[in-house]
């Protein structure tokens, strides 16, 4: 930039000639100058002012039209999501054969308390106590005014009451989602169900984990999120279960037992269409187990699946079925039943004297511990034990309940003749009514092996053969005349021809030395219809007294077997079964030739 | 260009200068803090306590405060600008060593009767130091790299210093502030362009820090950008300013739901309802045309202060003008931006509305400033 200078020589000097002040000349630039430079100052800032205010301007706009577009959007309510959650609240349906819901989830709130949000701490304690009279208004205050941050308050509550405790408008006061486990069914089949319990917790969400029953043993795949929300499908039938459980009631009532069981399987599958074990409890409502007392007198215990008893003259059948699997006799085969049997000290008696001598069918129909003893000396020990562990009785039943893997049977540690003596009629070893039943379902099926399940099965895959079938079918024909001339005579039920073996065993003292005189488990042993067996059914009475004659009679006979006859009148119709009439029994050569 | 060449004998004397002081600019003022009243009355549920009586005390004391200030003669606070600027300093080292904990963040300096927070101090000494030195400084010189470097200096420092507070909303301000008066004072766009790709950069490392052992800002305020670029992925957290501001903003509509009559702001929804995030309870109140209409305001605001500094011939006065005005308008900007969505939650109150006694008091200052470069122009 060239400059103008201040004092341009040639203005000066003509200045100086022309006589004026030279110095004015100077004064003039100077201004000239100063006021250039400020033009183009100014000039340069009003640029600047200019790119500002457009900046200015440009964020007015903007904010104008945030502003225009938030005003017009619609007001959303935040949502919140537990995606990462740790904890699984989710558990999968149970339901039973034929889809009907047994243990489904029902959405419910917990209320826990934020002491140090809460505006009247004395307000809020006196209306949860109103909603809730199981609060001490006194206690919950003190808990609110002891400098916690966090007290839950309730863990589970109803809708009624969430509005409740919501109307107090206390903002200290919080609610957090729960899953509860419902039963809608209440009592019914509560101790294959089990129950469920709150597991880990936090304020949004708890975890449900199963405390029994099938609800133990399966706990991980309900849980399984890879599952989805697909139910477990249990053999139980809805409706069998709920007339069962009706008929053994009345029936434990009028025999006037103080515990009961059923099992009711299908002889061919395995699959328990019905178990029952009285008293029962609500899984929605699971009782702590009892602190004192047996543990086998409390609702909670299962008596089908963890009582071990000693089952008593149902063993007979076994003994029979091996015999004549082994060829050592055939129904019309006599036995010696002198009694008498002594051995050693111990002496062997029947309920009655029957005589020198019974064909194997009348040893089992009349039920004498002598016959069966004798042929148990011929069969001897070993085959004996390799006979009823093959049937399962060596071992827990594998069914899927948590209770069952610590039912491991009773045996006698030194395996003697006369153990194998009282085991032959069902004293010396301890079984569960399960193991029974699935004994049973061996013979009622034709001589396989069942594996007994609450789950219901699509396709079966037939057992391991146990016996012939011709044994199985003289077994079956031996368990139907016990009820059609024996001693099960009550449990005829017409239409559906109903065979099967009573045992009734002297109860064990505590103390381990004898048994008791007038305690008895009554168990009747049946499978129906008898000339092709679908459905094995045991039931079982402990400590009945039937009181309608002159003296009190226990045997099973009296008990167990009426009111099995009553649940098979009930509950074959719901099985499907159509009253039919047997067909003559074929002539005893055919049965021998086999 | 200095008032020694100008002729200042025309400049009003006495209580002639009442007569001088821009009145339509205090009139603007004035609308915009009733409507600070409103609301403060509003959100303490009808009730002139526990904010709209002091905030309006406070505001009679801003209004003395100013005209004391624009009576002073512009040339005076010229000449301690410097000063003033190193006070401001100082009082800012100074909460940094013993100031009392406010809010989780060191701030105030506990006066007695009142708290002063340095920061908002030096909000207005940074402009008058900055324009005092633009005034000094020969033209010709504005673009030398060395007589850049000194100016940085000036704002860099407070700026770091508040940052270390933690206070992110006004260091940003403190920064752009000073910026706006070096652009306007006539630096060359180079050195503004080599800064701006400079923040870029900046920005991107400050995100490529995250997580690694250098990390750059706080955790909180990396969840506050986050929330900010997604605010559902926290509404009940950090997310939760926004989400609720901006059902506020929405449940409004168009004429608002009428005054008293917000339930999102007056039902105890927002927190800081009646600080950083009143604007919500305008816009729910009174809907999008009263927000519009406060904009207005602030805007008119901002156009009076550029009006008079274009009429005003004196570089420092017209420079404080612009820079005064800049820092306002980067106030209410920043503010409602952030209360719409449009930028992270930095905690900057909404100048004059917003309850708060050190901002008002030194708004009105600023504002005082502007007055005494309007009364003091040269004629």
């Amino acid at each position: 930039m060239i400059r103008k200078p201040l004092r341009p020589l040639a203005s000066i000097l003509h200045a100086r000639d022309a006589g004026e002040n030279p110095d004015q000349i100077e004064r003039a630039n100077l201004r000239e100058r100063h006021e250039e430079m400020r033009n183009k100052g100014r000039a340069r800032a009003e640029g600047r002012l200019l790119i500002m205010g457009v900046l200015f301007a440009g964020a007015f706009v903007t904010v104008g039209a945030r502003m225009g577009v938030v005003s017009m959007s619609e007001a959303m309510e935040p949502r919140t999501s537990y995606a990462g959650s740790r904890i699984q609240a989710e558990r999968a349906d149970i339901v039973d054969r034929k889809g009907r819901i047994l243990a489904t989830n029902l959405e419910t709130h917990s209320i826990y308390a934020h002491p140090h949000e809460m505006i009247d701490p004395a307000a809020a304690a006196s209306k949860l106590a109103e909603i809730f009279p199981d609060l001490d208004a006194e206690n919950l205050e003190r808990r609110f005014r002891d400098g916690r941050k966090f007290y839950w308050v309730k863990k589970k509550i109803s809708p009624e009451q969430k509005q409740a405790v919501h109307d107090i408008g206390e903002p200290g006061l919080l609610f957090g989602r729960r899953e509860m486990r419902l039963y809608p069914n209440g009592r019914l089949a509560a101790h294959i169900l089990g129950g469920a319990s709150f597991g880990e917790e936090d304020v949004h969400d708890a975890e449900l984990v199963g405390v029994a029953g099938a609800e133990k043993f399966f706990d991980d795949a309900l849980r399984d999120p890879a599952n989805g929300d697909k139910a477990l499908t249990l053999s139980i039938d809805l409706t069998v279960q709920t007339a069962a459980e009706r008929v053994l009631w009345g029936g434990m009532k009028l025999m006037n037992a103080k515990g009961a069981s059923s099992v009711l399987m299908d002889a061919h599958t395995g699959e328990i269409v019905s178990m029952v074990s009285l008293p029962d409890f609500d899984p929605n409502n699971r009782p702590r187990p009892p602190a004192k007392g047996q543990a086998a007198d409390s609702p909670l215990f299962n008596r089908a699946v963890q009582g071990l008893y000693e089952l008593g003259s149902t063993f007979k059948i076994f003994t029979a079925a091996q015999s004549m699997e082994l060829g050592l006799a055939n129904p019309e085969t006599k036995i010696n039943t002198a009694g008498p049997l002594r051995w050693g000290k111990f002496k062997i008696r029947d309920f009655r004297n029957y005589g020198a001598q019974l064909t194997l069918t009348k040893v089992i129909v009349k039920s004498s511990n002598i016959g069966t003893a004798r042929m148990a000396q011929v069969i001897g020990a070993a085959r004996q034990q390799d006979f009823l562990k093959q049937l399962g009785f060596f071992e827990p039943t594998p069914v899927e309940l948590v209770e069952a893997s610590g039912a491991q049977p009773l045996l006698p540690k030194n395996w003697s003749e006369l153990s194998t003596m009282t085991i032959s009629y069902g004293h010396g070893m301890s079984a569960s009514p399960l193991h029974l039943a699935a004994g049973y379902a061996a013979i009622a099926n034709g001589g396989t092996k069942v594996v007994p399940t609450i789950l219901k099965q699509d396709n079966v895959v037939q057992g391991p053969r146990v016996m012939t079938v011709a044994s199985a079918e003289a077994s079956r024909l031996m368990l139907r005349k016990v009820v059609s001339e024996g001693t099960a005579s009550f449990g005829e039920v017409p239409g559906y021809a109903v065979g099967g073996k009573t045992g009734t065993a002297d109860k064990p003292l505590e103390n381990g030395r004898g048994y008791y005189e007038d305690k008895v488990i009554a168990t009747f042993a049946a499978m129906f219809p008898a000339h092709d067996p679908k459905y094995v059914l045991i039931l079982s009475l402990d400590e009945p007294v039937e009181t309608s004659g002159d003296e009190p009679r226990r045997t099973a006979g009296w008990t167990a077997v009426p009111v099995a006859a009553e649940m098979i009148t009930r509950v074959a119709p719901l099985l499907g079964l159509r009253p039919e009439v047997e067909p003559a029994p074929l002539a005893g050569i055919t049965l021998t030739s086999n | 260009m200095s008032y020694l060449e100008y002729n200042v004998k025309h400049v009003p004397a006495g209580l002639r200068k009442v007569l001088h002081v821009n009145w339509a600019l205090l009139l603007l003022i004035t609308a915009v803090a009733g409507v600070g009243f409103l609301m403060l009355y509003s959100v303490a549920g009808g009730s002139f306590s526990p904010w709209a009586e002091p905030q309006m005390k406070r505001y009679a004391l801003g209004v003395v405060a100013m005209f004391v200030v624009a009576m002073v003669p512009i040339w005076f606070w010229r000449s301690v600008s410097g000063f003033a600027y190193l006070v401001s300093l100082i009082l800012l080292v100074l909460v940094e060593v013993m100031g009392s904990v406010g809010m989780g963040a060191q701030r105030w300096i506990d006066l007695g009767f009142m708290r002063l927070q340095p920061s908002e101090l030096m909000k207005i000494t940074l402009v008058m130091c900055l324009a005092a030195y633009y005034d000094w400084l020969p033209p010709h010189k504005t673009s030398k790299p060395q007589w850049v470097l000194l100016p940085v200096l000036l704002v860099l420092i407070p700026t770091a210093l508040v940052l270390r507070q933690p206070d992110l909303g006004t260091s940003i301000l403190l920064l752009t502030g000073g910026a706006i008066v070096m652009f306007l004072a006539g630096v060359h766009w180079g050195y503004f362009a080599a800064v701006i790709s400079m923040v870029v950069g900046l920005v991107v490392a400050v995100f490529q820090s995250r997580g690694t052992d250098w990390q750059l800002l706080k955790n909180y305020q990396y969840r506050r950008i986050d929330t900010f670029l997604d605010p559902s992925s926290d509404p009940l957290g950090a997310g939760y300013h926004i989400t609720q501001s901006k059902i506020a903003l929405g449940s409004g509509g168009w004429t608002g739901r009428g005054f008293m009559q917000g339930t999102q702001s007056r039902l105890n929804f927002l927190p800081e309802k009646h600080t950083d995030f009143i604007f919500t309870t305008l816009a729910e109140e009174f809907g999008y045309i009263g927000a519009i209409s406060l904009l207005s305001l602030y805007a008119l605001i901002v156009m009076f202060c550029i009006a008079s500094a274009l009429a005003n011939k004196d570089r420092y006065s017209s420079l404080l003008t612009l820079g005064i005005a800049g820092a306002f308008f980067l106030f209410f900007a920043v503010n409602m931006s952030m209360v719409m969505g449009l930028a992270p939650v930095v905690g900057v109150p909404l100048p004059l509305v917003s309850y708060g006694g050190s901002a008002m008091l030194v708004l009105m200052v600023g504002f005082g400033l502007v007055q005494s470069a309007h009364v003091h122009r040269p004629r």
